[in-house]
This record gives structure tokens, sequence and C-alpha cells, in this order.
């Protein structure tokens, strides 16, 4: 049994079961949990930033940061570890915002958009999630059986 | 006595900011320090001492051989570098206090003071605002640090707060104010006061959730600090219990002249700068 961090801008795949894959402090950020029950595959992304184009350079060495460089490679390296993407279960959380009537500080919002947008183009069905609102979350899935639980601040712990 | 007179004398009891630091703080503002007296300061602090010896020898410099005596690695590392590794020591020893009420998400509070001091360095660096660098660290640093003798006190009051902030019409320190009758900005404020910091520093710890009641020679400052805060809040890097209410303040990104477009950039710059400094500190969770 071990927890493996996903850092801020990182992210992690794995098929031991015994692992729990644990990312925390998703506030405007997005946490996406993709899993494959048949060959029990995880991986679990922490990004960031919608889109790489604001510095190509950063991009490149730090892809989990963005939603466009960060997806495909979590797709790519759970499908190198045998998952299928017919099968993958597909969970997101995060996408917070602060206190803000205009909506100037809407990158969580800009963090779903995306997500939405790359999956609708690549044929991709999200089964569950927990989006907005203005509360900080920690992401924690159980390879053994892809299961997420979500810590919600002011809510405790829930199951996704 | 009233809930505030107990938390003044918290405030009275709390332990002085560290004297070597303010000493060496002192010292180096001092246009032509002299090396040797600084040595002379920092020499009587033993874990300063070893963290100065420890942060110029890190991987991070890469320096060809081993740095032995302090005197060299104070000519090394430079003021600002100096300066810095003297505030975040200092600072990481009062937020890390172990403490209930607000401090229930360990480490939280230090690491967002941290994240809120490099966010205000890449907003000045950036946005090329003309302030002076030290002051802002500084005010960044420790605007928060009215939590630390808060938490103490809160403890039978916390549902209510939590109830108000659950509401979404208050921010955290609006529900503080309505539950409490005054705000952790305004311990924070107290507490600066007793440790002699300048008038720039108090002001801005003071009004951080408030920038336009600061006085107008501090506003500036103030805003920043305020903008970082709510800019590493929103990223996730808060105190874990206000989650993320706190007010955003668009107004100011329009004063400061800040597009949408450049928050993102903010955002990575920041990042990438905040791993460094967690590497550097010794935190986790960059």
């Amino acid at each position: 049994m071990s927890l493996v961090t996903v850092g801020i801008a990182d992210l992690k795949v794995s098929k031991d079961p015994g692992d729990t894959l644990v990312t925390y402090s998703l506030g405007s950020c997005i946490g996406l949990a993709i899993y494959d029950p048949v060959v029990k595959v995880g991986g679990l992304l922490h990004y960031m930033l919608p889109d790489s184009s604001i510095n190509k350079d950063k991009a490149a060495k730090n892809p989990a940061m963005f939603a466009n460089k960060g997806i495909p490679l979590l797709f790519k390296e759970c499908y190198s570890l045998g998952a299928d993407k017919k099968r993958m279960i597909i969970k997101v959380a995060g996408g917070s915002q602060i206190m803000d009537d205009a909506g100037t500080f809407n990158i969580g919002k800009r963090n779903y958009a995306i997500l939405r947008k790359m999956f609708w183009k690549n044929n991709v069905m999200i089964d569950n999630e927990d989006i907005g609102g203005n509360c900080n979350r920690t992401m924690y899935m159980e390879i053994g059986d892809g299961k997420i639980n979500l810590k919600i601040s002011k809510k405790g712990m829930v199951e996704l | 006595m009233s809930l505030m007179e107990e938390i003044i004398t918290a405030v009275d009891e709390m332990p002085p900011f560290p004297q070597v630091v303010q000493r060496a703080m002192r010292a180096l503002a001092e246009p032509d320090y002299e090396v040797a007296g600084l040595v002379d300061i920092l020499k009587v602090d033993q874990s300063i001492t070893a963290n100065i010896l420890k942060l110029c020898n890190s991987a991070y410099f890469g320096l060809p051989r081993k740095v032995s005596s302090l005197k060299e690695a104070v000519v090394y590392l430079g003021a600002n570098q100096l300066r810095q590794l003297l505030l975040s020591g200092a600072a990481s020893k009062i937020y890390e206090k172990p403490s209930s009420g607000y401090t229930v998400f360990a480490d939280e509070l230090w690491r967002h003071a941290l994240a809120t001091a490099v966010m205000a360095q890449v907003l000045r660096q950036h946005l090329r605002f003309k302030i002076d660098e030290n002051t802002l660290f500084t005010a960044a640093l420790l605007h928060d640090v009215g939590k630390v003798v808060l938490s103490a006190f809160v403890i039978d009051k916390y549902r209510a707060i939590e109830q108000l902030v659950e509401t979404g019409e208050s921010s955290f320190q609006e529900a503080e104010r309505q539950t409490l009758g005054f705000d952790h900005a305004e311990i924070g404020g107290k507490i600066a006061e007793k440790w002699e910091f300048p008038d720039a520093i108090i002001t801005a710890i003071s009004f951080h959730h408030e920038p336009a009641r600061a006085a107008k020679e501090f506003r500036l400052l103030t805003e920043i600090v305020a903008l970082a805060n709510s800019l590493t809040v929103m990223v996730g890097y808060g105190t874990g219990v206000d989650g993320l209410a706190c007010r955003g303040h668009d107004l100011l990104l329009k004063k400061l002249k800040i597009e949408a477009r450049d928050l993102e950039k903010l955002v990575l710059l920041f990042q990438l700068e905040m791993v460094k400094t967690c590497e550097d500190a010794g935190v986790d969770g960059g």
C-alpha cells in the first residue's frame, strides 16, 4: 500500500493495485482521473492552465501544467500500461473560483471548458464530475478498484 | 475580558520577531553595509548560519567547491538572497506553530504565505511595479500572521464563520468580521506593530483584503499583496479552511492594467518560481 502524490502541474499513472494516487489543493486547477477497470490501470493529472500557447518553451518542459498537453499525455501513459480508450472511466474535479462578480479570475472555468472541448472532439465521455464553486478539493484514486474520493473544504470526504 | 482584549493580550505575549533577523535587516538596509559587521550579527545564531551555508552549497547554485565560511557565503549570496532566506526562516517558524482552529490543515498557512510572497515578486518583476522588493516580500510573507494568533480563539466561533461563508455571500474575512467584530488582517497589523515593522508593512498586512482603505503612499504595495493573495488562493495555495472564499478585486486588475490573458502567464511564471523556492526552503508541494 503506498500513497503516490501527484504534485501541482504533474501526472502519475500506475497499475499497482496497492497504490493510491492523491493530488492536493485543487483550486482553479483541474484533477482528471482516468481508469481502465479491466486491466486496472489508472492515471491522475493535476493541471493549472488551459492552453500552452502562452509559452511554448515552458510547455515543452512542463506538459502536465497545461490541459492541451497534459490530457493527451495522461491517456498515452495509461495506454502504454495496457489501458484501452473504449474502457476508460473518466472523473473530473476542481475548476473552482474565488469570489469575483465580474468573472475576471476565471481560470477555473477556462480550465474546464477546454477539457470539455477536447473530450467532445475525441468522443470521450465524462462519467462523473465535481466542478466549480469556491471550495478546495483533494482527490484520491485507488488503483485497485478505480474508486475516486474527494476531500472538499467545508464538506469533508465524498465518493465521486 | 472581551474577546478583543484577550486577543490583544495574546498579541502582546507573542514571541518577538527574531532579533538577529531584525538586526541583520537593519544592517542590510544601509547602502554601504559591511560584510564583517553582518557576519558578526549572524554568527551568534547557529541555525541561521547553518541555513546560509546549506543554501549556498545547494545544487541550485552549483558552486564548484564547498563554501564553509559564513563570510564567504554572505558575499556569495548577496543582500537580496540573504534577506529572503532570513525572512523565510523566521516566518516559517511563526506560521508553523502547532495550533488549532485555522491551522487544522497542517503546513497550509505557511505554504500559502510563501506562495503569496513568490506571487508578489512575480507581479512586481513582470509588471514592473516600482516598489521596494524587500518591503513587498516581507509584507506578503507575513500578511496572514494574524491567523496564527486568532486561530487559538476561534475554535468555538469557527462554525458560525463557516456557516456565513457557506451562504456564498461572505468572504472568509467578512465572515470573521461579522462573527468576531474584527478580522485576521487587523490582528496581523497589530502584530506587525508590536514587532516594530515600518508603516508600509503594517498597512499592507492590515488591509490586504481591503486595499482601497490603505493610506495613499502605501496603496500600491497593499494592492499587490492583495492581488497576490487572491491569485494564490485561486490556484489552490489557500489555507484549507477558507477554501476559495476570497474576493478577487476585479477593479484592481483594471487599475494595475492586468488583462485576463496576463493572469495565465502570471500563474505560469509563479508556479515555476514556486517550485524553485520550495526546493530552497525545503517545503513540500511546489
